[in-house]
């Protein structure tokens, strides 16, 4: 845990976190029209990812015979490839698991989502490669390198200054040796007082020399993005923007709205109501598809499997809930702030822990705020 | 006859059947052993789980994390304090079933803290995630053994007391609603605030039922530690939760006969499924196809014989006939085509069974194969006379 | 002493003042009616004194102490029940069933005790169901005592709200709205079994209805609500002619 790496963290923690936020759209935009928690929304993202590994094979970057070099109109076509299905996908599910009970307790269709995810997990495995897992071939991505930014810091140290910290640090673990050298065997955590006041020396220099490296050469701050990530994060808020144009802005938006105000009343108004809710589920599906191509593509390393969507799922879910479900903005908040506590958490040490946090989040925000941050809880009319 | 007699007839004849289910065990193979102490854990989880979910109406889908929590309990206080106990085996399992629902109750009390303000679906993934914390603490601990798991020193195979288990769970879930005492119970599920209108303390009530849900949930995870003498957080994942509620769901929410029921069809017949080691992928693809022309054509057409119980079982059979006729057909068809000539290994396709179960009963039959039916002989007299008298003046 | 006591009792959801200062007072064995045009604060009224809500001011006493504050379940126990105006039945349990939830309070055997199946709860499961019977006799539901109680017909459901409500053998019963959607005989049976009730089990009735009809030849005394606010009190047949209680449910004359 290293103050200086905060910043560097921070922007980590949102990059991951604009992908919580377009999965956890999905789930809050059906939870407004339908009140249901779309459990299958993890297993639409996996489905995504692999609609983009297909993809980019159909275009010729499969693992014998990876292309060399490539151009950004690729990765549009495996976007819109895994959006497109993503979207298709969700209709489906929509139509076949969840319209039919429809007028049963919600219960039942809570039960059905699990079932689907099941389905998709375990039945995906019979047809999808999955073990070795798979991974969309990095070449794919021609935005190579890091976008780089430094910061300027106000107690910069000087090249000279710089200098000067080194060959100290140089000095004391030389004068440290020489000790040890003509002291043959003795015991590094009991030593006489001189070796002791020696490595004291050789204890502060160093940590000069490791505050120096933290802050750059030049006592600068130094933030770096890998550029595919960059382009991810551009592309959720183009996606984002578009998605609050057609709510606020389209007709088709101001049904949704209708409808997750109150759906049997936008029935009774005229709107289609079937018709919006097959839209929502469109849309959202085809967010959770954005993001999946995204995070398959540009997170380096990034393998595919059945349980891909698991995690991130759980983890969107939580960002909904900790918006508060069924709001909009409050999904991108909550994707967001999934994001940064995560990395948070991997920065103070806690890697193992990483994948907790969500739901120790989840319970908090359940207990204190039932209502997510930006939701509003509401009381039940007796 | 007195109570008292009934009584310690019932006791005496429980025994009786699980002393000779033992008997019978341990002529057979180990395999068949493990499947007979399985299912009963099973069926006290399914039954445990029924308690919370189908009879109070909460929506509980981490049942496994009390299990977790019970087999961990006895898993530590048997490596440090067997050898010191001087206890015989019988004794010490009995004493660390009860350490483990005890330590499952704790936890028990824990989530059933938050259910006081939560509803459905959010309480689903409050103990779904809580499941999911202690499964992620426990593979973190070195004192636990981490993820690779736990061994337990001494090893019982007490096939007995795993079925008296199950027994005990069940009748105290029956005896649960044959006694006023119940009907608070069944009034939260129903409706909270007309529930507190009436007194009843709904705060105490649900966790009363996480309590002794759960504390079965842990006394079935200490009987499996020293059953299999090993444990690890494998073993605790959220299938095995979804499995337990697949179970309650399909025996009909709140039935205890369909719970325990199903949870050892649900048990048993993926465990068969073992057995399949080759299956082509064809006749896999042709009984999902088979199954989704059922289930359509079943939803479709079963409202047109809605009260002819008659012509509705003739139709089922026909669908099923059909089905049984064309899934061979359709799959030495399908065969034809390349990427289907490949085939699966039966195992993969346990919890796809599970799946597709509950995504069918969800469709045709949301209430579940019992509904909230009990069995008793009155039920099945009624069943087979087919009709209900309805008393004058009811809608 | 007075029974029940509203002292200025008011709420507040964010700017609306649902209920405004609101003060009357029933003394044992009264037969009281609450009444008011839609939206005059009559639910809300009731949800106070049952602890749904607590009052943002103003005091409630039950024989002289403050209920305020106490939750639903406690103010039952203390000795009043309810009826829901949208019926809130147990809809799954028989007609008895849900009666026998009512004597929930008076469950004397614990629940290990239910839970091994001993003599005494049995006892008391017979015993609970024995009184059931008795109250279902009270509304005349008998006949339909093992009936799923979503079967049965409105006006039924209605009445088995009230055997419901008695089975915690209150002091104070609230009913509201019990005659909503009930035809002019049935009216006529519910008003000869509120009088029994009051008359018979010597519990004191406070009951919000639309009715006028139902409520004038019913009650003994009537508070008139509108707009959150108390306009009027007294005997049925001054509220009929006070001037304020026409214009609140007819428009000010022009």
């Amino acid at each position: 845990m290293e103050l200086s790496t905060l910043p560097q963290q921070l922007i980590n923690g949102i990059l991951l976190g604009s992908i919580y936020a377009l999965i956890a759209l999905g789930y809050t935009m059906v939870y407004g029209v339908l009140k249901l928690i779309n459990f299958a929304h993890g297993e639409v993202f996996m489905m995504g990812a692999y609609a983009a590994l297909f993809a980019s094979w159909a275009l010729g970057y499969t693992p014998n015979n990876a292309l060399t070099g490539s151009n950004p109109v690729n990765l549009i076509v495996m976007l819109l490839a895994s959006m497109t299905f993503c979207g298709l996908l969700g209709v489906f599910i929509e139509r076949f698991a969840y319209r039919p009970l429809r007028t049963q307790p919600r219960i039942a269709s809570l039960i059905t989502a699990i079932g689907i995810s099941l389905f998709l997990q375990y039945g995906g495995q019979l047809f999808l490669p999955s073990s070795p897992a798979p991974n969309i071939d990095g070449k794919v991505n021609p935005f190579i390198g890091n976008l780089e930014v430094t910061l300027a810091k106000g107690a910069g140290t000087s090249a000279a200054a710089a200098a000067d910290i080194q060959s100290k640090a140089a000095v004391a673990q030389k004068s440290y040796d020489d000790w040890k050298l003509s002291h043959k065997g003795a015991d590094e955590f009991n030593l006489p007082a001189d070796g002791q006041a020696l490595l004291n020396v050789k204890h502060d220099t160093d940590r000069a020399v490791r505050d120096l490296k933290d802050r750059g050469d030049s006592g600068s701050l130094k933030l770096s993005v890998p550029r595919g990530q960059f382009i991810m994060l551009v592309t959720t808020v183009i996606l984002m923007g578009m998605l609050t144009y057609l709510v606020m802005f389209t007709k088709q938006g101001r049904a949704m709205r209708a409808v997750s105000h109150d759906f049997d009343a936008a029935a009774l108004m005229g709107v289609n109501v079937n018709g919006i809710v097959t839209f929502t589920f469109l849309v959202g599906s085809a967010l959770a598809g954005a993001g999946a191509m995204m995070s398959a593509t540009f997170l380096s390393g990034t393998k595919i499997d059945t349980f891909f969507g698991m995690l991130p799922g759980v983890k969107a879910f939580v960002a909904a809930v900790l918006g508060g479900i069924g709001n909009i903005p409050g999904a991108v908040l909550g994707g967001l702030l999934m994001g940064v506590a995560e990395t948070l958490v991997v920065w103070l040490g806690y890697d193992n822990y990483r994948d907790a946090i969500a739901f120790v989040v989840l319970i908090i925000v359940l207990l204190v705020r039932p209502g997510g941050l930006l939701g509003s809880s509401k009381v039940e009319k007796v | 006859m007195t109570f008292w007699q009934t009584r310690l007839g019932s006791i005496a004849l429980a025994l009786v059947f699980c002393f000779s289910l033992d008997q019978f065990a341990l002529h057979q193979n180990s395999f068949i052993q493990r499947l007979v102490v399985l299912a009963g854990l099973y069926v006290t989880l399914a039954v445990s789980l029924n308690l919370i979910n189908g009879i109070t109406g909460q929506f509980s889908i981490g049942h496994a994390a009390f299990y977790q929590v019970g087999a961990y309990t006895t898993g530590s206080l048997a490596g440090a304090f067997f050898n010191k106990a001087h206890l015989p085996g019988p004794a010490w399992l009995i004493l660390m079933m009860f350490a483990g629902a005890i330590g499952a109750s704790l936890a028990g009390l824990l989530v059933g803290l938050p259910s006081l303000r939560l509803k459905g679906d959010y309480l689903a993934i409050v103990t779904l995630g809580f499941g999911e914390i202690i499964r992620i603490v426990v593979q973190n601990q070195k004192a636990l053994g981490g993820a690779y798991g736990l061994t337990i020193a001494p090893r019982f195979q007490a096939i007995w007391l795993v079925w008296l288990l199950a027994i005990l769970c069940i009748s105290v879930s029956r005896n649960l609603l044959k006694t006023a005492h119940g009907l608070p119970f069944l009034a939260v599920r129903e409706d909270e605030v007309a529930s507190s209108a009436m007194g009843v303390n709904v705060t105490s009530v649900k966790v009363t039922a996480f309590l002794i849900g759960s504390a079965f949930a842990g006394a079935a995870g200490a009987l499996l530690a020293h059953f299999e003498g090993f444990i690890s957080p494998a073993m605790f994942t959220m299938d095995v939760s979804f499995i337990i509620v697949t179970m309650v769901v399909l025996g009909g929410t709140g039935s205890i006969t369909g719970a325990a029921l199903s949870a050892v069809l649900l048990f048993y017949l993926p465990e068969k499924m073992r057995d399949l080691s080759d299956l082509h992928l064809s006749t896999i693809v042709a009984v999902g196809i088979c199954l989704v022309i059922a289930v359509a054509s079943i939803k479709r057409l079963m409202d047109h014989f809605h009260g002819e119980p008659r012509k509705r079982a003739g139709f089922m059979a026909g669908v099923v006939m059909g089905a049984v006729v064309l899934v061979p057909i359709l799959g030495a068809l399908l065969n034809n085509f390349d990427p289907l000539k490949t085939s699966v290994e039966g195992s993969k396709l346990r919890l796809v069974v599970f799946a597709v179960t509950l995504i069918v009963l969800m469709l045709l039959r949301p209430q579940g194969v019992f509904a909230h039916h009990e069995f008793s002989w009155a039920w099945v007299r009624k069943l087979f006379r087919g009709t209900v008298k309805a008393p004058e003046g009811v809608a | 002493m007075s029974l029940l006591q509203l002292d200025k009792a008011t709420i507040k959801f964010g700017g609306l003042i649902a209920v405004n200062e609101v003060t009357f007072q029933l003394n044992k064995g009264d037969l009281f009616g609450l009444i008011g045009p839609n939206g005059a604060g009559k639910t809300t009224c009731f949800n106070l004194i049952t602890g749904v809500y607590r009052p943002t001011s103003g005091e409630i006493l039950l024989n002289g102490s403050s209920i305020c504050g106490n939750p639903p379940n406690q103010i039952a126990r203390l000795g009043i029940a309810r009826t829901f105006q949208n019926i809130r039945l147990f809809k799954a349990l028989s007609v008895l069933e849900n009666v026998v939830v009512g004597g929930f309070l008076r469950h004397k055997t614990g629940l290990g005790s239910a839970l091994a199946f001993l003599p005494p709860a049995i006892e008391e499961t017979k015993r609970l169901r024995a009184d059931a019977m008795d109250l279902l006799r009270i509304v005349s539901l008998d006949h339909v005592a093992d009936i799923r109680s979503a079967d049965l017909s409105y006006g039924m459901q209605r009445r088995l709200e009230i055997a419901r409500a008695m089975a915690t053998q209150p002091q104070l019963l609230l009913l509201d709205e019990p005659a909503a959607g009930m035809n002019p005989q049935e009216k006529e049976e519910l008003n000869g079994m509120v009088k029994k009730i009051r008359d018979e089990q010597g519990m004191t009735v406070l009951l919000i209805e639309h009715d006028m009809r139902f409520v004038m030849s019913l009650c003994e005394r009537i508070v008139v609500l509108d707009h959150g606010e108390e306009i009027a009190q007294g005997p049925p047949s001054e509220i009929r002619n006070d001037p304020k209680v026409i214009a609140a449910y007819l428009g000010e004359a022009v």
